[in-house]
């Protein structure tokens, strides 16, 4: 143990004046480049150079060459082709039929009375044109108003819609038969519809196909004749859209009252 | 006179006084909102899942509450948050050391009325979760099915899409929903009644003393006997129609599916029943028709831009058809 830390002694007594000495040399040699003068730069001065030449070569292009690329169908970038399709010929025309058509200046220049002149020629044809699409559409059998609203994204309801109206139907004839037949409950239902119409033609209530039997009862102002329009409505659910059974006598009870309510509101 | 020419086909007479107790117990806490109200019973009358819908302060989480009260069954209440997971809301598998297994956990879910409460604050990955629960009344977790106790009910809450930090619900989630109520603001009369009423300290103290009407046998039995009820063909044609409308009215993007047709039905039938009767009318029709639609159609961007809004559309489609009578 002892031996090791004597050895290691030894030798850090050699290594640092060696490492000092190296150091030394460093700093010297640093501060010898640090401070050697620069030579001064000689430059040549600038002189401005001048083309006194007057003779100037006059270089011309090729005539023969020239032609020989005139010859060639590459170099053509005329428009004028002769083997335009009829298609083509057509659009060219319209274009230049309508450039023509909103160009306002004439052989005379930008006049007042040319451009009133341009102005009519073009509401003239504007109107030529739209009487044109209106009969094409008509004679298509076409509606116009619904030509730019947007279609369906579905197709059209499949069920027949059958608006029955009360006002066609002769409502005497039909209970009679309904009660022939013994169809008492189709019977009630005529007897209801007939009650609405006769509300409705003395203007108690508005008759639409969308309202429900409640909405008539609300409509009517009268309480006394609410409250009995409000039981026949009962009696009519309960047979028509309850399927109640219902025969000869109650029919007959039934009649009396529909009766009884329309002699009073009439 | 109709009692004297008809005899009841059937008895309605039980659903006819709870419906009256149900309305009377929420008519002490709750200000106005009759149609609310009676849509909500319709909706469990008709086995359906309700979405209520209104801003903030119109009391439609107290309205579901009390709903849930009414019934004598097991209620359990998930607040949806942003957080939330889907398996906070089925529940999941826990190991057990004593067992050395994995036990299911079941989840606020697992009950008869659950009230989600402001249902689009969750994204739509927990919202999805809500899928299969509320159309197949059962969760199938780690391939094994959990059957869901009838009844099964999801009241759930929400703002408008329009407020702050909410989701859209997805189509297909909206279509499970029987019916959205929206929930308006009260008028000048009913704020003046809300007022009074708290007031004087008196929400609490009812609340406390609500019973309940209808068990969750009473809620089946009431089902069946309204889902026999007869509806008239005619009337089938008219649902039909109005369904077959949406999906061609040029104001919308999307209309109402099969799913919807069906909702109609069950939620008219459960709305004669409200008013005693066992058929179906074209008035119960038109009134539950905006309430089913109005969150399973879409409106078109132009529309929507120009503020038309669902029940305007279905006002509309009602208006070309003609009643059946």
């Amino acid at each position: 143990m002892m031996q090791t830390l004597h050895r290691k002694n030894i030798k850090m007594r050699v290594f640092l004046p060696f490492l000092f000495f190296i150091l030394v040399v460093n700093l010297g040699y640093g501060s010898i480049l640090l401070t050697k003068p620069e030579k001064p730069k000689q430059t040549k001065p600038a002189v401005l150079q001048v083309d006194t030449s007057t003779a100037v070569g006059v270089r011309h292009f090729n005539e023969s060459a020239l032609k020989d690329y005139r010859r060639q169908p590459e170099f053509n970038y005329n428009e004028e082709a002769t083997d335009l399709s009829g298609w083509t010929r057509f659009w060219r025309q319209f274009w230049n039929w309508i450039t023509h058509l909103f160009d306002f200046s004439s052989k005379r220049g930008l006049t007042i009375v040319g451009v009133i002149w341009k102005v009519i020629e073009l509401l003239l044809i504007a109107g030529g044109l739209g009487a044109l699409a209106f009969f094409i559409v008509k004679s298509m059998g076409l509606n116009v108003l619904n030509i730019f609203q947007r279609k369906p994204t579905t197709a059209p309801i499949p069920y027949s819609e059958f608006f029955e109206d009360i006002n066609k139907i002769d409502f005497d004839v039909e209970i009679e038969n309904a009660v022939s037949k013994h169809n008492y409950r189709f019977a009630v239902r005529l007897l209801y519809l007939k009650c609405l119409k006769q509300l409705s033609d003395s203007g108690l209530i508005a008759w639409q196909i969308d309202k429900t039997n409640n909405t008539y009862i609300n409509e009517l102002t009268n309480d006394e004749q609410r409250t009995a329009f409000k039981m026949l409505t009962r009696q009519f659910e309960y047979i028509w859209y309850g399927e109640f059974l219902i025969d000869a006598p109650i029919y007959k009870d039934i009649d009396l009252s529909f009766r009884n309510f329309n002699n009073r509101a009439a | 006179m109709e009692d004297e020419l008809f005899e009841q086909r059937t008895d309605l007479s039980k659903l006819s006084a709870a419906v009256e107790q149900i309305k009377v117990t929420l008519g002490q806490i709750i200000v106005g909102q009759q149609d609310t109200i009676e849509l909500l019973i319709a909706g469990i009358l008709a086995d359906g899942h309700l979405l209520i819908e209104g801003v903030p302060g119109v009391a439609k989480t107290l309205t579901a509450k009390l709903i849930a009260k009414a019934i004598d069954a097991r209620y359990s209440r998930i607040q949806f948050t942003p957080d939330l997971m889907p398996s906070d809301v089925l529940g999941t598998s826990v190991f057990n050391p004593k067992t050395v297994d994995f036990e299911f956990k079941q989840g606020p879910i697992f009950g008869n009325i659950i009230l989600v409460d402001e249902i689009n604050r969750a994204p739509a990955k927990t919202q999805s979760a809500l899928f299969e629960v509320m159309e197949e009344r059962q969760v199938t977790i780690d391939g094994k099915t959990y059957k869901m106790d009838e009844p099964f009910i999801v009241l759930a809450t929400q703002n408008p899409i329009e407020q702050e930090g909410t989701y859209r619900l997805p189509e297909a989630q909206l279509d499970r929903f029987l019916f959205k109520i929206e929930v308006k603001y009260p008028s000048l009369e009913e704020e003046i009644a809300i007022l009074t009423q708290q007031h004087q300290q008196k929400t609490n103290e009812q609340l406390s003393h609500i019973q309940p009407v209808l068990s969750k046998d009473d809620i089946i039995s009431l089902r069946a006997l309204v889902r026999g009820f007869y509806v008239e063909p005619k009337i089938l044609e008219f649902i039909a129609k109005i369904i077959f409308e949406t999906r061609n009215n040029k104001s919308l993007y999307l209309g109402g599916s099969p799913r919807a047709s069906l909702a109609i039905v069950n939620a008219a039938k459960a709305l004669a029943a409200i008013r005693g009767r066992d058929f179906v009318t074209p008035d119960d029709i038109v009134w539950v028709a905006p309430a089913v639609l109005r969150h399973r159609i879409m409106l078109t961007p132009d529309k929507e831009m120009e503020g038309v809004s669902p029940d305007d559309v279905v006002k509309q489609i009602i208006q070309k058809i003609e009643v059946p009578r």
